[in-house]
């Protein structure tokens, strides 16, 4: 047991890209695996959600990789990095469970597309998930990195991923909780679902493009 | 691709009801079941300096979904909370400090289709 950090979305899924919402409000598969495993629940805020809007578009690290977005999310990640070092200095285990495939809260897939711009049309499909972090996950690692705190082991919500499977997203995040005590960096914190998409389910995130299925 | 799902109903969450005791009321079943979407507030023994930045972001992201018609509903409380809000010019919305899971369901599930769901066509409930 522990406490896990998890994206704002995964607790309201009303703060997601327009066409993003895949539930009413709690994405309760996630929430269901921390409840079983006993688990402290930890909301994050959503980077996006104050600063592009309700009525943003869906978008890739490029567009949304700005110096302003990047002080945003910096302001948020010592937010967040305060609790965290709490949790950390009472003995406590965390985990931060993002979202796979978001510009700014994918824990081992992001979205990128280094064209993308103006015009918002591009073609269905476009090849944008890549391996790493989201923006808002590099500065929650530089602020935890600040505070000389390891960065945590990650899971993420597999949702917008092509390969989307309810029962691997589960197992993942199980795999993640029940690791036990330890840094992210070189233990599980390149994490990929087991039988995800790294190189025969090894764990391990493929270099390079990642297909896609949705943005944000 | 399915239609977005979203309920336009958000809930601000004593952390007491996110992360009841054994027994406790969870209100984020109750809000699984009225569907409705759940913003956690801090934990009541966070120090000033560590619940003060989160209850600003929470103020932030109440006033963008106030801005665009969703509903907020507060259960629970947190001191520091009204101060927040009021200074992104936020009322605290209509609250409860339910006493039981099927007395937050009812007031979750009595409360008005918020603007954005009917503006988005979408039924009450």
């Amino acid at each position: 047991m522990g406490v896990a950090f998890v994206a704002h979305c995964l607790l309201n899924q009303n703060s997601k890209v327009g066409d993003g919402a895949h539930c009413a409000g709690v994405y309760s598969p996630v929430v269901d695996v921390l409840r079983d495993k006993g688990w402290r629940i930890e909301q994050m805020p959503c980077p996006e959600l104050a600063f592009t809007g309700l009525n943003r578009f869906w978008a890739v690290r490029e567009q949304l990789d700005t110096a302003a977005y990047r002080r945003h999310c910096e302001r948020l990640a010592e937010a967040v990095a305060g609790v965290i070092a709490l949790r950390v200095a009472q003995g406590e285990d965390v985990v931060l469970l993002g979202v796979q495939g978001s510009p700014s809260m994918g824990v081992t897939v992001t979205s990128s597309d280094p064209l993308r711009g103006g015009r918002p049309e591009w073609p269905e499909g476009t090849a944008e998930h890549t391996s790493g972090e989201g923006i808002f996950v590099e500065e929650i690692r530089k602020a935890l990195g600040r505070r000389g705190i390891n960065f945590p082991r990650v899971a993420g919500e597999t949702h917008a991923l092509a390969d989307h499977d309810e029962a691997t997203q589960r197992a993942g995040i199980e795999s993640v909780l029940d690791h036990g005590q330890g840094p992210g960096d070189g233990v599980t914190g390149a994490f990929w679902p087991a039988g995800g998409p790294g190189p025969s389910g090894s764990g391990v995130p493929p270099a390079g493009r990642v297909p896609p299925r949705a943005s944000t | 691709m399915k239609p977005d799902a979203r309920s336009f109903r958000i809930a601000l969450v004593a952390d007491r009801y996110v992360n009841p005791p054994p027994g406790g009321l969870d209100a984020v079943a109750a809000a699984v079941q009225a569907g409705w979407g759940v913003m956690q507030l801090p934990a009541d023994d966070y120090p000033a300096e560590v619940a003060g930045p989160l209850l600003a972001e929470v103020a932030e992201q109440a006033e963008e979904f106030t801005r665009h018609g969703y509903g907020l509903v507060l259960v629970g409380d947190r001191e520091g909370l009204a101060e927040a809000l009021a200074r992104t010019g936020v009322a605290v919305p209509d609250g409860i400090t339910p006493d039981s899971y099927v007395q937050l369901l009812a007031f979750l599930n009595g409360r008005p289709a918020p603007a954005a769901a009917r503006d988005a066509g979408r039924p009450p409930g």
